[in-house]
């Protein structure tokens, strides 16, 4: 008999969870250990955020999915790896804290023998001083801070009403954030609501990002082919703006908040500042607070996790300069050099260097967006590791170890630009490969086939409709694997 | 002051191009075809 334990259900998580109860006979045991009691479809909460959406339709209790399935419930967090065991324990184990309402505080210890750390994000506020839900902004990255969001925006539509001005600012409110198409989606919805609700003539709405420039989200922007010419994201995402008459500022690291004013710092060293009435900027990521400790009992943490917190896998950590970095520095397996046994997937590995080329200020701060590994690629993050381990512990430790690499996967982006079955609108984007591959695809790295971008009201039915499906799938209802990652 | 980017030299959508971004019935193909674009770009690579 085999024990799987999965730190961890975002959708990395979740999926290896059911990909492994759905392939494991009832002889081996998958055990989830995961802080919140809910699963939560993020690229939904912008919907929340606006009011368009309740939590309850972004949610919804893990507990009876896996009593259903068979998978052991812990609601606890993973606080540290013990990959060789100790004195007391043959196997590798986690420590763990439970964070349930009826054992809150309480520890215990499982052994494992695989091990998959699909822990996430930790949203760091903390990284500029100001910042967050217990600063002076909202954020999106939850169900419950979207909800805060939209409380606030309600506020700012009925000001608008009352004939007074108001300046909302949305983007990212540290230089190395990620996920700048959640802060997109995020402010195109608000454009839309403030459009809806007859007040956009008094609201200033202004993006700010990290981004050197708009259409990059992360990944360096992207090259489309549209009617004979090869055009390019930015060009593509400048036009919404102008078309939406929404303000960019660029290349900007978040320095400070105060109550109404934004700190920043551009590439040209300049500080600036910038009123708001309203602010929505998503935080840095981090690794979750784990840690590790050999058979002694000594910390191995820094051999195993990068210094951001995110753990080291089978990627190619060199450092180099940017024009040297290949797409095969970047993971395949996500198997712990050290300890094949474990697996990290999904945000919680450490990737090898960005895919946006990193600059730093004329101050030498870094101005650098993190590279996105959220979404589908997380998916098959986590059904990949799920596979290996499924191979190994039916064909013994020399099965086949499966592969999938951000260097040959594709992502589809569909980021809303306003909810409404027949107003709405999304910007509907895919590239493939996700990290450009220049010797595959000279040039712009990607296939300009498989790399598109169109705006309409089918991009809004397509983000609905996948809102509805991976819902569905996460609850493992009938045929829920029928559906891709 | 604020040093918003220059987005003067962005193409600005003609009403034609707005009004079929909204038009259901071309609205209806495109999302066919978006999404029979997207499984093939699914399944051409890493899944």
């Amino acid at each position: 008999m085999a024990r799987v334990v999965i730190l961890g259900a975002g959708i990395s998580g979740h999926t290896a969870a059911l990909h492994l109860r759905r392939s494991l006979g009832k002889g081996h045991e998958v055990v989830m250990v995961t802080p919140n009691s809910k699963w939560n479809w993020i690229p939904s909460n912008i919907w929340v955020g606006v009011g368009k959406m309740s939590a309850e339709q972004v949610t919804f209790p893990l507990a009876p999915i896996y009593k259903r399935k068979g998978i052991e419930f812990h609601q606890a967090l993973g606080t540290s790896i013990h990959p060789e065991g100790d004195k007391d324990h043959s196997r590798g184990y986690v420590t763990i804290k439970y964070t349930s309402p009826e054992k809150a505080g309480q520890e215990g210890k499982i052994e494992y023998d695989y091990l998959i750390n699909a822990t996430g994000p930790k949203l760091n506020f903390a990284a500029t001083e100001g910042l967050g839900p217990d600063g002076h902004t909202v954020s999106v990255c939850t169900a419950g801070h979207a909800l805060e969001a939209a409380e606030k925006f309600k506020e700012v539509i009925a000001k608008l009403k009352a004939g007074e001005k108001q300046r909302l600012v949305i983007g990212v409110g540290h230089g190395t954030c990620t996920c700048e198409g959640a802060a997109f989606e995020y402010t195109f919805n608000v454009e839309h609501e403030l459009v809806q609700a007859g007040v956009r003539d008094l609201a200033e709405v202004i993006y700010l990002t990290n981004e050197y420039e708009l259409g990059d989200f992360g990944v360096g922007g992207m090259s489309f082919a549209q009617r004979g010419f090869e055009t390019n994201s930015k060009l593509w995402t400048e036009s919404l703006f102008l078309e939406r008459g929404v303000k960019a500022i660029l290349q900007s690291h978040v320095s400070k908040v105060e109550p109404g004013l934004i700190h920043y710092e551009q590439l040209d060293g300049v500080k600036r500042t910038l009123t708001f009435d309203f602010a929505m900027l998503l935080p840095p990521f981090r690794g979750a607070d784990l840690k590790a400790f050999n058979k002694a009992g000594e910390d191995i943490s820094s051999e195993i996790f990068a210094p951001s917190g995110f753990m080291k896998v089978d990627a190619n950590y060199t450092p180099k300069p940017y024009e040297e970095w290949r797409a095969e520095d970047w993971p395949t397996t996500y198997q712990v050099p050290a300890f094949p046994n474990v697996f990290a997937v999904g945000i919680a590995f450490a990737p090898p260097h960005q895919i946006s080329k990193p600059r730093t200020s004329a101050t030498g701060t870094l101005i650098a967006p993190s590279p996105p590994r959220t979404g589908m690629p997380s998916g098959v993050m986590g059904k990949t590791a799920a596979l290996t381990i499924i191979d190994q512990i039916k064909r013994g430790a020399k099965a086949k170890v499966h592969e999938a690499s951000m260097a040959n996967m594709g992502a589809a982006c569909v980021a809303s630009a306003g909810a409404g079955f027949t107003n709405g609108s999304a910007a509907a984007m895919t590239m493939y490969p996700v990290v450009p591959d220049y010797e595959r695809f000279p040039g712009v790295g990607r296939s300009s086939k498989d790399t598109f971008g169109e705006i309409g009201l089918a991009g809004h039915w397509i983000k609905y409709m996948l809102h509805i499906m991976f819902i569905y799938k996460a609850k493992a209802r009938p045929l829920w694997f029928l559906i891709p990652e | 002051m604020d040093n918003f980017a220059d987005l003067s030299g962005a193409p600005r959508p003609i009403k034609k191009t707005l009004k079929m971004r909204k038009n259901i019935f071309m609205q209806l193909w495109r999302f066919i075809a978006l999404n029979l674009k997207m499984v093939a770009m699914i399944f051409k690579g890493d899944h």
